[in-house]
């Protein structure tokens, strides 16, 4: 433990490069030589950084983000991960969280939670252990014996929060995670998983389509192009932590979703540039 | 209503049942030889039950019934899933699989006979054959009910093939797996009636055909009455495992 932990600030000292995309390109293929998707993407997150991408529809967003999970393999350029490069999914490198939660409607809550580890064979009374604490952290202890069909559309998310945890991966990819909820809700989670994040200190990579929520929670936001996606503009969010709901009505918070617009745009209408 | 009202009023008419078909023919509004009271035909059912031509008959088809089921059933299953799963194979033959679907089976019947013969294999062949195109079907509709986005959470998670199979696949189809047991046994329970009541030396299809011929109208009541328990006990039997498993239907 404590050789671990001089490791870790030994590598805060130098910075450490969690996620580095290099000359990422990707087409599908299909009729006409096929639908480019992304181009070019080259980016790099330090360690513990909440890096947030935003784009329009079709821009290739979720196709990135397969990518760097390993669910999908890119056509041109490199990824690495923890300096390590990523081919297929390795959930003790990455953990995902998908849009539609995505629970097994089969499993309970707990049992949801504990399935990456069940799928390494972790024997019961451990998996439970982890579990549990991964309830306590997303706030839905006690809630662990229900199904999520009994679950409102947040808690919903937390599960799958909570799942995406409980391997303690370094790196949390999500995808729209609170694009189904409503407006309130989705403030609330906003926030909650900014309090998860601080504690945890995981490198976040974060899709969605809000401004709002993109200034919110991001050290940086990345810009993409309409597709094929390419990355036009990366915004440094200075806004201090932690993030308070008044951060919404300051100036600079409006500036940086006026910038964040203004790019999206100029590139999904050029010729209103 | 409420639930007790409910069971109330289907004790209640089916106490009527009962009571309309024992005392019609005993007032003499209905022919007894052509209705017989319920009493008689029930105790008409004991006795069958002892004789040993009738054991042996529900031995018969009980075999029949089960073999058939243990053909069809995973025959069905693996081309269902064949068609789902690989677009080649679906292609080429889901809409044969369609066309001959839509046929009623018993028309192939004589030339089962005619391959078979009459005895225990025809029986067999014949229901395992209208049985397994449902299977197919269902299964078909299973895999498919596989949501895609399970699939991609197992992947991310590193699970690997045999674990998606187990731990996705399995549990996402159980339930219209179970559906479609219990549909495929009523298909193919029908299936081994129609082939003994077509032509056979026994089974409880034979019986009853001889009786309906003969004018033995209790014996052939008594043999309806332990038809339709049978029949209705496994369907039940399956209903309540899917009940059980419809709370993460969703
Ligand atoms: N499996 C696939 N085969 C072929 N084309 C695909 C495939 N998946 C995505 N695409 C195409 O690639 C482009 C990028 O898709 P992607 O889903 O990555 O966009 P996105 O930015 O996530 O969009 P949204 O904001 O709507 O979620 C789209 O034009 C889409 O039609
Ligand atoms: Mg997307």
């Amino acid at each position: 433990m404590q050789h671990m932990a001089s490791l870790t600030r030994l590598h805060e000292v130098a910075e450490p490069t969690a996620i580095e995309v290099a000359r990422l390109s990707h087409v599908y293929a299909g009729p006409e030589g096929g639908v480019p998707a992304l181009e070019d993407i080259s980016m790099k997150v330090a360690a513990g950084r909440f890096v947030v991408i935003v784009g329009p529809s079709g821009c290739g967003k979720t196709s990135l983000l397969m990518m760097l999970a390993g669910l999908r393999h890119q056509t041109e350029g490199t990824i690495l991960c923890n300096e390590r490069p990523i081919n297929r999914p390795d959930p003790a490198r990455v953990g995902v969280v998908f849009q539609e939660a995505s629970l097994f409607p089969w499993l309970s809550a707990v049992d949801n939670i504990e399935f990456p580890l069940a799928l390494r064979g972790m024997p019961k009374e451990e998996r439970r252990r982890h579990a549990e604490a991964m309830l306590r952290l997303v706030g839905l202890e006690g809630f662990g014996g229900r199904y999520p069909h009994e679950l409102s559309g947040g808690m919903k998310q937390r599960v799958s929060i909570a799942r995406g945890l409980v391997q303690d991966p370094p790196v949390l990819l999500m995808d729209e995670p609170f694009a189904a909820l409503d407006e309130q809700t989705r403030m609330t989670m906003g926030h909650e998983l900014l309090r998860i994040w601080s504690t945890t200190r995981k490198t976040v990579v974060f899709i969605t389509h809000s401004l709002t929520e993109a200034v919110y929670l991001a050290d940086e936001v990345l810009v993409m192009s309409a597709r094929p996606g390419r990355i036009i503009d990366r915004i440094p969010v200075t806004l201090p932590r932690p993030r308070t709901y008044e951060m919404m009505a300051t100036d600079t918070f409006g500036r940086l979703r006026d910038r964040i617009w203004q790019q999206i745009r100029k590139t999904t209408q050029p010729g209103l540039a | 209503m409420t639930r007790t009202q409910i069971i109330l009023t289907r004790l209640v008419l089916l106490g009527l049942v009962v009571a309309t078909w024992e005392l019609l023919p005993r007032l003499g509004f209905v022919n007894p030889r052509l209705l017989p009271p319920l009493s008689d035909v029930l105790t008409m059912l004991g006795q069958l039950l002892g004789r040993a031509q009738v054991q042996e008959a529900i031995w018969v088809t009980a075999a029949e019934v089960i073999v058939a089921f243990m053909i069809a059933v995973p025959l069905g299953a693996a081309i269902g899933v064949l068609i789902a799963e690989n677009d080649y194979v679906g292609d080429i033959f889901r809409p044969m699989l369609f066309y001959v679907f839509s046929i009623p089976k018993s028309i192939f019947l004589p030339m089962f006979i005619l391959i078979f013969g009459i005895g225990f294999g025809q029986k067999v062949a014949y229901a395992a054959f209208s049985t397994t195109f449902v299977v197919i079907m269902s299964a078909a509709a299973a895999v498919e009910s596989v949501k895609a986005d399970h699939i991609l959470v197992a992947r991310s998670y590193g699970a690997t093939r045999g674990q998606i199979l187990t731990r996705v696949y399995v549990p996402s189809m159980l339930p219209v797996l179970l559906e479609t047991l219990r549909i495929s046994m009523i298909f193919n329970f029908t299936g081994v009636m129609i082939a003994e009541m077509y032509a056979s030396r026994t089974g409880i299809g034979h019986l009853i055909a001889n009786w309906g011929e003969n004018f033995q109208m209790r014996q052939l009541f008594a043999g309806v009455i332990l038809l339709a328990v049978v029949a209705i006990l496994f369907n039940e039997a399956v209903r309540y495992l899917e009940s059980r498993c419809s709370t993460w239907r969703a």
